[in-house]
């Protein structure tokens, strides 16, 4: 590269007009992700559309378009724009931070409005040493210069100021390092945890469906609560969770909405909730006699695991496996084996509504030996209800990133409160004898708000005229 | 409930202030000019007193929230914030044609809130995610912040009405409209304001996502469009300061600007009635 071309690189990467180019493409093309469809939700929108449109959008990633090259792109040359624009600025501010001007200079004086100069009596050194001692206890800095004219003064304030509009822009900086790292070092992800289980084990969103995360801890949903309204609409979730290292509890902690718990720098969110089977089901066994007469026995509390006798002591039996909605479609079922004294064990699952599933499954398949509740004569088991417990759906975060973006939020603040509502202000006084009195002119200006500013001199006027009351 | 029957009423009154203004303008008597502005400030105190009387109601009927949690409520609140920033500006300036308006922005903001059929006025309980501290925060930042942006969208049309007319043109309507000049600097003023206050805004409901979801920013097309919104502020802010632009073209920025601030406030939730993924998780406001 010349050193000719770098100057129109500098020159392009300098210019006001580039920001604001950015800036409005920026603001453009943001509609387009609020108009498309992103991410999860694009895939039945990518069926509606004709095949090559489809194929522009992959291939210019509008389907998640915040994270497309060319955005990034954007808002990467933004902030080298910002940057260079930043870098080009910086040495006339710091040229007009350090200059101090000269305390005689007739320009400010010029046109000044009658109301304010004020005439006093006394003598000039005294009258310029009180004047003096009011301007220093007002401003920052002060200048005096006399001359065969009278006494001047040169004060000024909030110079500081000045470099409110680099505050604002640097925080933007921060506010993109802090997103950078976030999406490096961090992750998003979720979990869901049935009460009483724990796990260590987290499904992480992002472009892999399966990607998964081992925790250090593992993390135990003690209980699960959800408050309704009396309309219905839903109050409050909440979760009582504990972290567990090597099976022993470091930290409880309850996790509501809006509420997250957070352990060795991942945080928990309440997210959603829902069922899964619990651990007991009740179950009933009838028997049928060898002249067709059944005996019904009481239903019983049966836990999954646990072995129980059957009735009449020829055997025993136990659940295997439950499911809420079995095949996603036969709704709740336990699997159950029977180990008899003697013979082989037989297994097979029990439908808890079998007439209903009569009517919409063909026969043959409810007749497979799989589904025969009557599998181990004389008995027949009926599943009366599947006991179920929530599960709790938790957002599980990293992001070490978020305390520079909160450091950016901060900073643009107190910046843009400090270059739009402050000014960094300069006075001229004029003190000269006229005739057998002494007239002090005060003149000013200042970086913003010229309306204020005059304000401003015109209380100075009034408080430099109490001075000789 | 008695806000509502209080606050319907309101509609009414800021309507009457408006066409007193507009009187008061094209005729030109004073005692118009006067009384719309009394009208004005009763209607403000009534209004004031609705939306305390529902924050009462609120609690009284067990629910117990601050009245700035849906569609109906913001409105209301979006209304109060025009009127109480013109108040200030009227008393500022003098001058009474701005009234003009703005009084018809409120007034708008009130008939669709209380005459809209589809509009629930019910207090409604607060869901999970709602329930925060940031929830007043966020709210009163953001509406403020389109108030100001609504005010500054007024002063624009004046100031392209006084501009778009030969100066040989003496309606007392134009007379009455403050010197162009003025309203580029109030304009200004008002989206310094605005912006600052939308700023809060977007970082309140920031932090407050981050406490609710764990993400402090997800591309929502709410929160997409109040960056929209930010951005074309910043053009406007920077047209202004650094490019020294002034007049026709900065008011035209503005009224686009706040374009994107009504498309921001009900465009998004309108556009997901038609669009089946357009999800919001502003679908309450």
């Amino acid at each position: 590269m010349t050193n000719k071309d770098s100057n129109i690189l500098w020159e392009t990467l300098s210019s006001v007009k580039l920001i604001l180019v950015l800036l409005i493409l920026l603001a453009a093309t943001s509609i387009i992700g609020t108009i498309i469809p992103q991410g999860d939700t694009a895939a039945s929108f990518a069926k509606d559309i004709s095949p090559a449109l489809n194929r522009v959008f992959v291939t210019l990633q509008l389907y998640d378009m915040y994270h497309s090259f060319w955005f990034r792109g954007l808002i990467g040359l933004l902030t080298l724009n910002l940057i260079v624009c930043s870098i080009n600025r910086f040495p006339g501010t710091m040229k007009r931070f350090n200059s101090l001007p000269k305390p005689d200079r007739i320009g400010p004086f010029r046109d000044l409005s009658e109301q304010r100069t004020i005439l006093v009596r006394g003598d000039l050194s005294d009258v310029a040493g009180r004047v003096g001692e009011k301007i220093a206890s007002l401003f920052s800095r002060m200048e005096k210069k006399q001359t065969e004219q009278g006494i001047f003064f040169y004060a000024d304030k909030s110079r500081y100021f000045l470099f409110a509009v680099y505050l604002v822009h640097s925080s933007v900086l921060f506010i993109l390092i802090g997103s950078i790292i976030g999406s490096i070092l961090g992750f998003e992800g979720f979990v869901n945890i049935p009460e009483g289980e724990a796990t260590d084990i987290i499904a992480i969103k992002g472009k892999n469906v399966n990607s998964r995360l081992d925790l250090d801890f593992s993390v135990r949903c003690k209980n699960f609560n959800v408050e309704f309204y009396e309309d219905g609409t839903p109050k409050e979730f909440r979760s009582e969770l504990s972290f567990e290292v090597d099976g022993e509890t470091q930290k409880e902690a309850q996790v509501i909405v809006n509420r997250p718990a957070s352990f060795q720098g991942i945080s928990f969110y309440q997210s959603s909730y829902g069922t899964v089977p619990g651990t007991h089901a009740l179950l009933s066994v009838s028997e049928k006699s060898e002249d067709g007469v059944i005996t019904e026995h009481a239903a019983s509390e049966i836990k999954t695991g646990t072995i129980y006798p059957l009735p009449n002591g020829d055997g025993q039996f136990q659940i295997e496996a439950m499911d809420d909605n079995f095949k996603g479609m036969m709704g709740p079922a336990v699997q159950v084996t029977v180990m008899p004294m003697f013979g082989e064990k037989v297994t097979f699952w029990v439908l808890s509504n079998m007439e209903m599933l009569k009517l919409r499954f063909p026969p043959d398949m409810l007749e497979s030996d799989m589904f025969n509740a009557s599998a181990f004569a004389p008995y027949t088991f009926h599943l009366e209800e599947l006991g179920s417990r929530f599960y709790t759906g938790l957002q599980v975060n990293r992001d070490p990133g978020v305390g520079f973006v909160w450091a950016g939020f901060i900073l643009i603040l107190i910046g843009l409160f400090t270059a739009f509502f402050t000014s960094f202000k300069r006075v001229w006084i004029r003190i000269t004898p006229d005739g057998d009195e002494i007239r002090i002119s005060v003149a000013g200006r200042a970086s913003k708000n010229p309306i204020a500013m005059e304000r401003e001199l015109g209380q100075l006027t009034r408080r430099l005229g109490k001075l000789f009351q | 409930m008695l806000n509502s029957f209080v606050l319907d009423k309101i509609t009414f009154i800021y309507f009457f202030a408006f066409l007193l203004y507009l009187v008061h303008m094209v005729v030109g008597w004073k005692k118009f000019g006067a009384l719309a502005t009394i009208v004005t400030m009763t209607g403000f105190v009534g209004h004031t007193i609705g939306g305390i009387l529902r924050w009462y109601e609120s609690y009284q009927s067990g629910i117990g929230h601050a009245p700035l949690s849906n569609m109906y409520e913001s409105l209301i609140f979006f209304a109060w914030a025009i009127i109480l920033l013109y108040i200030f500006m009227e008393f500022r300036t003098k001058s009474r044609s701005i009234g003009t308006f703005a009084t018809p922005l409120a007034f708008l903001c009130m008939a669709y809130a209380s005459f809209d059929p589809n509009m629930n006025q019910a207090i409604q309980p607060l869901l999970p995610a709602l329930q925060s501290n940031w929830l007043i925060a966020h709210v009163m930042t953001c509406f403020f912040g389109y108030a100001a942006f609504a005010i500054s969208f007024g002063l624009s049309i004046m100031f392209l009405i006084k501009r778009s007319v030969r100066a040989e043109n003496k309606s007392l309507f134009l007379a009455l409209i403050p010197p162009i000049d003025v309203l580029d600097e109030l304009s200004y003023q008002m989206v310094v304001i605005g912006f600052l206050l939308l700023s809060l805004g977007i970082i309140t409901g920031s932090v407050w996502a981050h406490s609710a979801w764990g993400t402090y920013w997800a591309w929502d097309p709410k929160e997409t469009w109040s960056l929209i919104t930010w951005f074309i502020y910043a053009v406007f802010l920077h047209l202004r300061l650094t490019v020294g632009w002034k007049g026709k073209s900065l008011a035209t920025t503005s009224i686009i600007g706040f374009m994107c601030v009504l498309f921001t406030y009900f465009g998004v939730n309108y556009l997901g009635k038609f669009l089946y993924f357009f999800e919001s998780l502003h679908s309450y406001a």
